[in-house]
């Protein structure tokens, strides 16, 4: 990674000192699941994004890409999960083109534990990691802070105990395909349903030896019923002051809006005004 | 206490200053100018933390100043304030930022248009018909509210800028000491002659 | 001292139509609870399709928006071609999660039409460059939890676009005249395939 950028660093600290509260980033209040069945394993999430107590994206996606093979859900920060998961997939990309050979989950795991652990939690990022490599099926969790587990059932995130006592109720060894999936999107929803920091839709996705299926809003409990009336406005309801009308035609390869009123010559600095 | 006033007309800007030089409750100095020419036709008044102000006013006017040999031609007062603002925004992120408040009057050398932006410390640009900094604002924006108009003549100004000074002398605690007051014309900079003397009485 | 979002005030808000988009924001500059300024917009052009709504700190506002102008006009010569919303929309985030750990304290919001397809597309932000996808609308600046409400009940499907300019223009207005630190006017943007209106709105002046 080529880092991060800190010119801003020392401003904000010093505004910080003064009793400034730091931004909200969106966080992903979130409930992630995985769990390992006979030939391959499931991972979910829900679809809920916030930012403090306001619900920021109703259908969010947490399930992430790293490889056609291993895919990652991410709680936490939103903003780390999607860059973290984007930055190690392009590593194991790379890697991979390099070797000839197929990613495998433990490389990419530890790529995220390494650079987490760099980190020193900063990085806001909860992953749980899963896939089917040569080596067999495979999933963890992996911690801001840089520690991981190896489990074959786990869940993160703010509902991640409504999602364990499903797990911990209903799990047993052996499961099918359609059994895992089950017992994943009920985790999910049980998240859902008890945790406020979850909510909307589960997102589920399938990983087996030979292909992975993503079942983006597998289920959709909370779809909003159709409005009985319109709030349509009569058109010539607003106010205008003042209207400018820019057709394509006459629109060029402007960078701003046509506004800068030069009457005599020169004075134009913007390369495309 | 320090106060910056600047007033856009039909064909001018106005910019005055307060004369007191303080450093803490004492004046130092009662014909102080916190104002300095950046070219012909663009004048910047400034106030903020002591040193910091005429440290980072100056190397404006040595910029503007450069420029304009360099190039044989005059940053407009658009450019010179996107300028302005770029340093005091580049400060802003350094490890002791300028603390610098800014009003910058000018006349556009072609088009004649007058011009005033106003900066804060924070690096924050408003292109404004009128504007204050300090405490001024709180006493003086309500008042240029009321009696502004574009179309106002020079004379008009300096009688609005009056009332003004009239209220900040009715109003602040501390005396001022007067004000610098200059006017930007397309023919220039030129100093205008200002009452200090006249006594305000308070309500 | 308040948050460095809530110092200088502003609202802005982004809405899909059927084949438009609109972008609109409020005028006001302030520093807490002086008005400064009733003539700062917040929504700027960066293509034929492509607008940024930047609210948050004032000076941020600024540096952000002259920021982006800079690099849409480096992709444009380097890429000899105009920049698409969605390309632009992961510029931006990844700008923005550069300053991961001294972020730029701004809410930006994307609206546009895809240069090809003309398909609209509205995208929001947080500070560090989450990209929130909607496809339904966006809202940013002091007047959010406003906007929310307003937008939730008002919007829906495939508005034509001058139902779409009352929507959102109502919308902004109504929120922002319950948030102190906004409004004192408004910009909206409708844009469409072959034509882009901009409209000033009559707003409430305290």
């Amino acid at each position: 990674m080529p880092g991060f950028d800190f010119s801003n660093y020392n401003r904000n600290a010093a505004l910080h000192a003064r009793g400034v509260p730091l931004p909200k980033a969106t966080s992903t209040g979130t409930t992630i699941v995985g769990c390992i069945y006979d030939g391959g394993v499931v991972i979910a999430a829900d679809t809920r994004a916030t930012s403090g107590p306001i619900v920021a994206d109703k259908n969010c996606e947490k399930l992430h890409y790293i490889s056609p093979n291993i895919w990652c859900a991410g709680a936490g920060t939103a903003a780390d999960t999607e860059f973290t998961t984007a930055l190690i997939s392009s590593q194991l990309e790379l890697h991979s083109l390099s070797t000839g050979r197929k990613p495998r989950v433990v490389t990419c795991m530890t790529l995220l534990k390494q650079h987490l652990f760099r980190y020193q939690g900063y990085i806001g990022a909860y992953l749980v990691v899963a896939g089917v490599d040569p080596t067999g099926t495979h999933l963890f969790t992996v911690h801001a802070h840089g520690s991981t587990d190896k489990l074959p059932y786990v869940t993160m995130g703010s509902g991640s105990l409504a999602a364990m006592s499903v797990f911990e109720t209903q799990w047993r060894p052996n499961l099918t395909q359609e059994d895992a999936v089950k017992l994943c999107s009920d985790a999910i929803l049980s998240g859902i349903f008890n945790d406020l920091g979850s909510g909307s839709n589960v997102d589920v996705a399938i990983i087996t030896k030979e292909k992975t299926t993503l079942k983006r809003n597998y289920i959709k409990p909370n779809e909003r019923t159709q409005k009985l009336k319109s709030y349509k406005f009569a058109r010539g309801t607003t106010n205008v002051l003042n209207e400018k009308i820019i057709h394509k035609a006459d629109l060029g390869n402007f960078v701003t809006v046509e506004e800068i009123s030069v009457t005599g010559p020169g004075d134009k600095m913007e390369v495309d005004a | 206490m320090e106060v910056l006033l600047g007033i856009t007309g039909k064909d001018f800007t106005l910019i005055a200053a307060s004369k007191a030089a303080m450093r803490g409750a004492t004046v130092l100095k009662a014909s102080d100018d916190k104002t300095r020419h950046l070219n012909k036709h663009t004048l910047m008044a400034f106030s903020g933390e002591a040193g910091d102000t005429v440290q980072f006013a100056e190397y404006i006017q040595a910029n503007a100043q450069l420029y304009s040999m360099r190039n044989e031609t005059d940053l407009s007062p658009s450019a010179l304030a996107n300028f302005v603002r770029g340093e005091l925004a580049s400060s802003l992120r350094s490890r002791k930022p300028y603390n610098v408040n800014l009003l910058l009057g000018g006349v556009d050398p072609i088009t004649h248009k007058p011009s005033l932006y106003w900066l804060d410390y924070l690096a924050s640009l408003a292109s404004l018909p009128y504007a204050a900094h300090g405490y001024a604002q709180y006493y003086c924006l309500s008042i240029l509210d009321k009696h502004h108009h574009p179309d106002i003549t020079l004379h008009q100004g300096i009688k609005i800028l009056n009332m003004c000074t009239d209220e900040l002398k009715r109003r602040l605690p501390i005396d001022f000491k007067g004000m610098t007051v200059k006017a930007v014309t397309k023919d220039g900079i030129i100093d205008i002659e200002f009452d200090d003397d006249k006594v305000v009485k308070s309500a | 001292m308040s948050s460095p979002f809530s110092i200088n005030g502003g609202a802005c808000v982004a809405m899909v139509g059927k084949d438009c988009v609109a972008i609109a924001c409020d005028l006001r500059l302030g520093l807490q609870a002086l008005t400064v300024s009733n003539n700062f917009p917040k929504v700027f052009q960066y293509g034929e399709h492509v607008f940024l709504g930047l609210t948050g700190l004032a000076t941020d506002v600024a540096t952000v928006s002259d920021l982006f102008r800079y690099k849409v006009n480096m992709y444009r010569l380097r890429e000899e071609r105009a920049i698409a919303p969605r390309t632009f929309a992961n510029l931006v985030s990844s700008s923005l999660y550069e300053r991961r750990f001294g972020p730029y304290f701004v809410s930006p919001v994307v609206a546009g039409l895809d240069p090809k397809t003309g398909e609209p597309f509205i995208c929001g932000f947080d500070s560090i460059g989450c990209i929130d996808f909607a496809k339904d609308f966006i809202v940013s600046g002091t007047a959010s939890d406003q906007l929310f409400g307003m937008c939730e009940s008002l919007w829906e499907p495939n508005l034509p676009a001058e139902d779409l300019f009352e929507t959102i223009s109502q919308a902004l207005l109504n929120a922002v005249d319950r948030d102190a630190l906004s409004g004192w006017g408004a910009h909206v943007y409708i844009i469409e395939k072959d034509k882009v209106t901009k409209r000033l709105l009559k707003g409430r002046q305290d």
